[in-house]
């Protein structure tokens, strides 16, 4: 076998290894020199992660021996390490304002950070559950620390604690599921786990099997925070410092999603009419119960834990499908769907001014305050709502298309009538921000930092919403 | 065409990004923007039908940007030319609040409306659809009177939930359509797909709420009394028409035989819209919303043209859907102006306008006449059409029908009688009369209700192929 690794190989795994370099150099600094970090941790971690974003664009692929058993570089890998880099962009953007604001040392914190994102990137790469399993410890650890980043908030104890607790037990139920799958069939590669489900023969195995997917599938739920797994996320998104906040609802949620699709769109396609059924169920109920609970929420960061929720139905509904292009109108609302939180989260990020974050009443006369401001909420929240011509119109049809395509009208039909409370929710902000009844008259803090994120934002939600085929071709994975 | 798509977006830009000059300018320049369409289409008149973009837009999904224009196309297109307009004209500039903001809001309008009537991809057609509820939402929201923000998130949860599902049946017909939303092409297929019957209710519900059609008109009302004037044109002379445009091109040509088989129950529902919007204006005690039961009520009696099946009946719905949108914004337009002048739309607020503003009493005189469609006056010839089709299926109810003519002079003249032409109060203030520039305003609606009233060939002449069009379909099944 052969053992030495050459410099094509390194250059293929140099977005993993330039972010742990630089997960590793944020600590360093921050442990001899304090001062410095302080005042430019943001813009090394910046330039780390540009580095990494032109790394991951031209890497090239390796079929070294030594690396392809447990990492993928494909186009997907590619595009979601990407994808996660540019969320790592944007949190640091929006987090530098946040923590000199609340005055909180940042070294460690960027390092908690880029290890995250580590770790994500390992779940799009990975082609073994193990690899998966790291990539989403290595993600999960960093968060529980960062969720209580804000030592002297009590509501952040709560949330570390609740996350803490609710992860290590979902990551108990992946590695059991693991652990069962490998019992059954002897290996834990993605790529002989079709091949091998369908050699199966004695009922003993098969059953050893299926629950072994059906424990990975709760414990991958837990994460993506899908109904009945989902009671951890709006205590721990509440409590959550906001920036930390967006990334678990960007980046967690797009993690989740591509170890779905890396276990199940791509490795096990349709394997089982029975786990299709559970999921579109599980769909669902996820759509119709965090639409509803939704109406209620008046604090904003737990208002997104909801609607996070149900775009995660959303999002569960091509896994349910499992068509050719089902991971196209996957990644493809990904996308859209993190491009539009993200801007909104931007919008809190401005407003944040307390622990409590922003409430309801806060966004009261936005527009004659901020118009910029009020403008990108509206545009995001729009979006996130699928109203056309935005470009979550786009996504939603897409998604809808592909579950039409295998019959599923009910899944379609649910998933509409619960777009119209989604509609009223959202909307209703937006009526709020242009109401002009001003409670109190605190002005939105100023950041360019955090305005490069929103702008860019809103030119990526245009011109996928004028022109989505870019996109569409970027992520089309059939002919690849 | 791509200049008459895209000049007004490129103008809507333009109007939010206006420098800070006098609000009079402002709305100058945003008036002469929105006349661009208008000169666009009369410009080459003769040559617009049947010119068209067609482009591959996203090609994955199968939907072309196919835009296309024919005879019913246009006569919408001119409609929506005219008011747009007519309803910046109604605004009072001085009184606006962020005028960028509004006079972009309606131009982009006014852009999605040229999308919407010319749209010949049921991907396009949806989308525009559904965006055009935003500027609207946005403009009762924020120019609207007290009760706006209920009235507006209303109107926009109506809205999305009439239509919420037909992106169900979009997606239905393009799969039974073998992967193609083009118009042409499921004409041929549509009607035949598996469940249509429910796909034709889906769509028929969207464009009843917005129409709206009797029983689904409880947004009406509020969001009506509680829009700016000028929005309050738009709703009822545009909004409501893409409602009309949409039974038209899907009910009529995509789904021919359920709407022929159909026809009786929605004839039904249409009647008693006539009916009910009669008798709600006639117990108002505010001329706004007297206007707006009135505007409901006549638009149900277009909907009463469409659902007879023959070509009379659907050449002056045609015809009397565009007379609505013109005699229903000259209506609101009068009403924005009392509404200035007494402070209020309350009915007893004023008594015998006639002796302090007789001009204005008379251009209201006449508008009113032709709202209850006097002979020579535009309507007339649109509910002569749609009586005489009526006729040819049923008599009874067309002498049902006349009796909403008696309803609608009885609401209006009361209106006229108790506003003008009552013994003045002794202690009313002196108003002042009609300025020029409003009259103005006034001269050239005035002439189009009588241009069409009197000699209607040149318009019908678009009509015609428009209506034989939707009869031809169930033709040649």
């Amino acid at each position: 076998m052969n053992t030495t690794l050459t410099s094509v190989d390194f250059a293929a795994l140099s977005p993993l290894l330039i972010v742990l370099t630089g997960a590793l150099l944020m600590l360093l600094l921050e442990t001899f020199a304090q001062v410095f970090t302080r005042k430019y941790a943001a813009i090394i971690v910046f330039t780390i992660l540009a580095i990494a974003i032109w790394a991951a664009c031209c890497s090239p692929t390796t079929n070294h021996s030594l690396l392809t058993p447990w990492l993928r570089f494909d186009l997907l890998s590619r595009l979601f390490s990407v994808l996660f880099l540019s969320i790592g962009i944007a949190i640091t953007l929006l987090s530098t304002r946040f923590f000199q604001k609340f005055q909180a040392s940042q070294g460690e914190y960027y390092f908690l950070l880029l290890s995250s994102l580590f770790g994500l990137i390992l779940v799009a790469q990975s082609a073994d559950f193990l690899t998966l399993f790291l990539g989403i410890e290595t993600l999960s650890i960093a968060l529980y620390v960062m969720c209580g980043y804000m030592k002297k908030w009590e509501i952040s104890h709560e949330a570390s604690i609740k996350y803490f607790i609710t992860g290590a037990i979902a990551a108990a139920f992946l590695l059991y599921g693991i652990a069962l799958i490998y019992g059954a069939i002897g290996t834990t590669s993605f790529d002989h786990l079709y091949s091998k489900f369908y050699g199966l023969t004695t009922s003993s195995d098969i059953i050893l099997f299926l629950s072994g997917i059906t424990l990975v599938t709760i414990g991958l739920s837990f994460k993506a925070a899908i109904v009945p797994f989902h009671t951890w996320a709006p205590d721990v998104y509440c409590g959550a410092p906001t920036p930390v906040t967006a990334f678990m609802a960007v980046g967690t949620k797009a993690g989740a999603f591509i170890a779905f699709i890396r276990v199940f769109a791509v490795a096990l396609p349709q394997f089982d009419p029975f786990w299709s059924r559970g999921i579109s169920i599980l769909a669902m109920i996820t759509l119709v119960y965090a639409n509803i609970v939704a109406l209620r929420q008046v604090q904003l960061r737990r208002f997104f834990a909801y609607s996070g929720i149900s775009h995660a139905g959303f999002l569960l509904i091509p896994l349910a499908a499992g068509t050719a292009d089902s991971i196209q109108a996957l990644v493809f609302y990904i996308v859209v769907y993190t491009i539009a939180t993200l801007g909104a989260f931007t919008v809190l990020a401005f407003l944040d001014h307390r622990q409590e974050g922003v409430t309801l009443n806060d966004l009261k006369g936005l527009y004659r305050r901020s118009p910029l401001l009020s403008l990108l909420f509206t545009l995001c929240l729009l979006t996130l709502a699928g109203i056309p011509p935005t470009a979550g119109f786009f996504a939603k049809f897409y998604l809808l298309k592909t579950a039409f395509q295998v019959k599923y009208y009910l899944l379609v039909i649910v998933a509409l009538l619960t777009t119209i409370i989604a509609a009223y929710y959202y909307l209703r902000m937006v009526a709020l921000m242009f109401s002009d009844i001003t409670t109190e008259n605190y002005s939105p803090i100023r950041s360019w930092p955090a305005a490069i994120v929103g702008i860019l934002s809103i030119v990526s939600i245009v011109v996928l919403s004028i022109y989505p085929t870019i996109l569409l071709n970027l992520i089309n994975f059939s002919n690849k | 065409m791509i200049l008459l798509f895209l000049i007004s977006f490129a103008t809507s830009i333009l109007a939010f990004l206006l420098p800070n000059i006098k609000n009079q300018n402002k709305k100058l320049l945003a008036i002469l923007f929105s006349l661009f369409p208008l000169l666009l289409l009369l410009s080459q008149h003769n040559h617009w039908t049947g010119s068209k973009i067609d482009y591959n837009w996203i090609p994955p999904l199968g939907i072309h940007f196919h835009l296309q224009i024919d005879s019913l196309s246009l006569l919408f297109l001119y409609l929506t030319a005219i008011i747009i307009p007519i309803s910046l004209l109604a605004v009072r500039s001085s009184k606006l609040a962020h005028p960028n903001t509004f006079y972009g809001l309606v131009l982009l309008l006014e852009g999605l409306l040229i999308g919407f009537f010319t749209a010949h991809d049921l991907f396009l057609f949806t989308i525009f659809w559904e965006a055009m509820l935003l500027p609207l939402y946005f403009i009762i929201n924020l120019w609207g009177g007290p009760q706006r923000y209920y009235a507006a998130l209303k109107f926009l949860i109506y809205m999305i939930t009439g239509s919420a599902l037909m992106v169900f049946a979009v997606i239905a017909l393009f799969f039974t359509s073998g992967g193609s939303l083009d118009l042409d092409s499921l004409t041929q297929t549509a009607s035949s797909a598996p469940y249509s019957v429910w796909l034709f209710t889906i769509f028929m519900l969207a464009f009843a709420v917005k129409t709206p059609l009797f029983p689904f008109h409880g947004w009406l009302p509020d969001a009506y009394y509680q829009a700016p004037t000028a929005g309050t044109i738009l709703l009822s002379a545009i909004l409501s028409k893409a409602g009309v445009y949409g039974i038209l091109r899907i009910g009529m040509e995509l789904f021919a035989p359920f709407m022929k088989t159909w026809g009786p129950l929605l004839l039904g529902l249409a009647f008693a819209g006539v009916f009910y919007g009669a008798f709600c204006a006639w117990a108002q005690k505010d001329f706004k919303r007297l206007i707006a039961y009135s505007s409901f009520s006549h638009v149900n009696f277009v909907l009463v043209g469409l659902f007879v099946w023959n070509t009379n009946a659907h050449g002056g719905a045609i015809l009397q859907a565009i007379n609505h949108g013109i005699t229903i914004s000259a209506l609101f337009l009068v009403s924005g102006w009392l509404e200035e002048r007494l402070g209020s739309t309350s009915l007893s607020e004023g008594r015998g306008l006639a002796a302090y503003m007789p001009v204005l009493c008379w251009v209201t005189f006449v508008f009113v006449l032709s709202s209850v469609a006097l002979p020579g006056m535009n309507n007339f010839v649109g509910e002569v059409l749609i009586f005489f089709g009526l006729f040819q299926s049923n008599h009874w109810l067309t002498a049902l029908l006349g009796i909403s003519i008696i309803l609608s002079v009885v609401y209006m003249l009361r209106w006229m009688q108790k506003m003008y032409f009552d013994s003045p109060s002794p202690f009313q203030e002196r108003w002042t009369d009609l300025k020029t520039k409003e009259i103005l305003i006034a001269l050239p609606l005035i002439l189009l209700i009588l241009w069409i009233g009197i000699y209607p060939s040149p318009v019908l002449k678009e009509v015609k192929p428009a209506a034989e069009k939707t009869i031809a379909i169930v033709g040649t099944k």
